[in-house]
């Protein structure tokens, strides 16, 4: 028992050290968390210096709620995709699924070894995000309101939540699939095109609780952040989170088992 | 690297099959091939390209089904008991794979990992194993195809396997590499008492690396045995060269043991009905008068045996 511990942990550290020293990945994935927090932050500072009249200071609540959308349901949930979409195909693009096959090791095992590691890269990376436009929050309040303490920290849950959540279904997907392309293409898709839309098609009705952004949003802590948010009691938006969250890891862990090595 | 200790629960074959069968709908890949591989040995396992061979060794390994028959791997049954089987065997499917972005020592880390909780601390012992120590900081997108079959056979050793299957580790290789490659195999033989089971097209590699072979076409094994027997088989060619070329060939073309009789360059070459044929045939030129310079048995290579066999199974369809 011991000795399984040891090499599930060993396969989890192994997973890590795959995806982190993927240098080109954790630059992307850091533009994309990053990068549009910064322009955004850059331009909304500067609109302020140039018109403080017309224009309110970059940071406080209403940049907090904008942020967190942006990081919750936006590009946070992309740099999960693409960290999902590596943790749970790279093997195989590689071709060292069947060397790992070979070992005789539990294919579940080597499945469920990749959802720690890549849940730590993401929330790494999140975290960082999340704490420059912490930052700005605070830094640029000026005379606004800021979050208390309990709402970073929901938010902070919330963020994991929502990101986590993305990065594991995208590990699910990856390994059914067994492309990292088409994983990434369907889910940005999704993320940044066709989600939202749904989101906002009042015509959908309450369909629109069967979406994760849905109840995701229902779920997000502190100001709306420009989102319209769905009503729906709490266990729905749990079930629907559940049902997303079981369904394609479900079928990227049985085809992994099944999987031609 | 410390050596295994060979033999170290059942003294059965390492590797043996009875009727195995694969097929991919009507067409059979593998044909109720029953092999026996010994320990301690290094077994060649010879075949065109599409003969069967890695269809053979993806069923040892439990990577694709059985249609019919039985593998047993280390004297445990594939795939029943596949998992405890292969913790002790290290393998080569098709070719090595790693990570590109990540060096030599990373790659076999991350294989360390899925494999025991040793495993980690043999990394330095395989790539000290096979001279790759010098370069086990570089990315493996830079290593060459040799460098990266010698990392998958640093891979295989990370679990000190007993049984080690290497399915055509000499491919791409320039000379030195299959130098390099035949004597590494060598040692895990002769040095560690670990059995390689090789599968190849390269005859004469298999020829100069292993002690018994089988030879495969078309799904099925047509020989199998020590590579001196395969040879020898159908062996009892001679090659004579003498003083008087013209009545030697006029008086050995009356001969009933001796057929096939030509000139072949300044002698003449001929196939007698058996080994001890030689001799007589020695005594009667010289009794005759003609004066024998040379007179030699042709030792075929595997190739040519091969060659033979496969050739009169593609007459006879």
């Amino acid at each position: 028992m011991t000795a399984q511990v040891t090499v599930g942990r060993q396969m989890v550290w192994a997973e890590l050290l795959r995806l982190r020293k993927k240098r080109g990945l954790m630059a992307l994935v850091l533009a994309v968390v990053l990068g549009p927090l910064v322009v955004w932050t850059g331009y909304s500072v500067i609109e302020h210096a140039s018109n403080p009249a017309h224009y309110g200071p970059a940071g406080g609540l209403e940049h907090y709620g904008r942020m967190l959308s942006l990081l919750g349901v936006f590009m946070g949930p992309v740099a999960a995709v693409l960290i999902g979409a590596e943790a749970g195909a790279g093997d195989l693009a590689a071709g060292v699924f069947r060397d790992n096959v070979l070992t005789g090791r539990s294919r579940l095992a080597l499945f469920l070894a990749r959802i720690p590691a890549a849940l730590a890269v993401t929330f790494a990376a999140t975290g960082v995000a999340f704490a420059f436009g912490l930052a700005v929050t605070y830094a640029f309040a000026g005379a606004l309101a800021t979050p208390s303490l309990s709402v970073v920290l929901e938010s902070a849950a919330w963020l994991a939540l929502a990101n986590g959540l993305v990065c594991v279904i995208a590990i699910g997907a990856a390994s059914l699939s067994g492309s990292r392309p088409g994983t990434i293409t369907a889910f940005v898709a999704w993320e940044l095109v066709l989600s939202p839309l749904l989101v906002q098609s009042a015509s959908l009705g309450s369909l629109r609780r069967g979406l994760l952004d849905g109840a995701l949003l229902f779920l997000k802590p502190g100001p709306g952040g420009g989102q319209p948010t769905i009503p729906m009691p709490v266990a729905v938006a749990i079930i629907v989170l559940a049902a997303w969250l079981l369904v394609l890891p479900t079928l990227g862990a049985w085809r992994m088992r099944t999987r031609d090595a | 690297m410390q050596p295994i200790h060979a033999n170290q629960d059942h003294g059965g074959p390492a590797l043996e099959t009875a009727g195995l069968t694969k097929r991919f709908g009507d067409r059979v890949a593998v044909d109720d091939v029953s092999l026996s591989v010994p320990r301690g040995t290094a077994y060649g396992f010879l075949g065109h390209n599409g003969a069967g061979k890695t269809t053979l060794i993806r069923m040892l390994l439990g990577l694709t089904g059985i249609s019919e028959g039985s593998v047993s791997v280390l004297g445990l049954p594939v795939p029943a008991e596949r998992a405890r089987a292969l913790a002790r065997v290290g393998a080569i499917v098709e070719e090595p794979s790693f990570y590109p972005h990540l060096t030599g020592r990373e790659n076999l880390r991350i294989a360390a990992a899925v494999r025991s909780p040793e495993a980690r601390s043999r990394v330095d012992g395989a790539l000290h194993r096979v001279g790759l120590e010098k370069r086990a900081e570089d990315r493996v997108g830079t290593y060459s195809l040799g460098m990266r079959q010698r990392l998958g056979l640093a891979r295989c050793l990370l679990s000190d396997p007993e049984l080690l299957v290497l399915d055509e580790p000499m491919n791409g290789l320039d000379p030195g590499g299959m130098l390099d490659m035949r004597m590494m195999i060598r040692s895990l033989v002769e040095e560690d008492g670990r059995t390689v089971f090789i599968s190849s097209h390269l005859l004469d590699e298999v020829e100069k690396t292993c002690e018994a072979a089988a030879i495969i076409d078309r799904g099925r094994v047509i020989a199998q045995g020590p590579i001196g027997e395969l040879v020898a088989e159908g062996a009892g060619e001679l090659i004579i060269e003498c003083d008087d070329t013209d009545r030697a060939l006029a008086l050995l073309a009356g001969e009933p043991t001796v057929r096939d009789l030509r000139r072949e360059g300044r002698g003449l070459r001929m196939k007698l009905h058996g080994p001890a044929q030689a001799g007589q045939i020695n005594a009667q030129l010289v009794t005759a008068g003609v004066t024998v310079t040379r007179l030699e048995p042709v030792r075929r290579s595997l190739e040519e045996r091969f060659l033979e066999m496969t050739t009169r199974l593609e007459v006879a369809a």
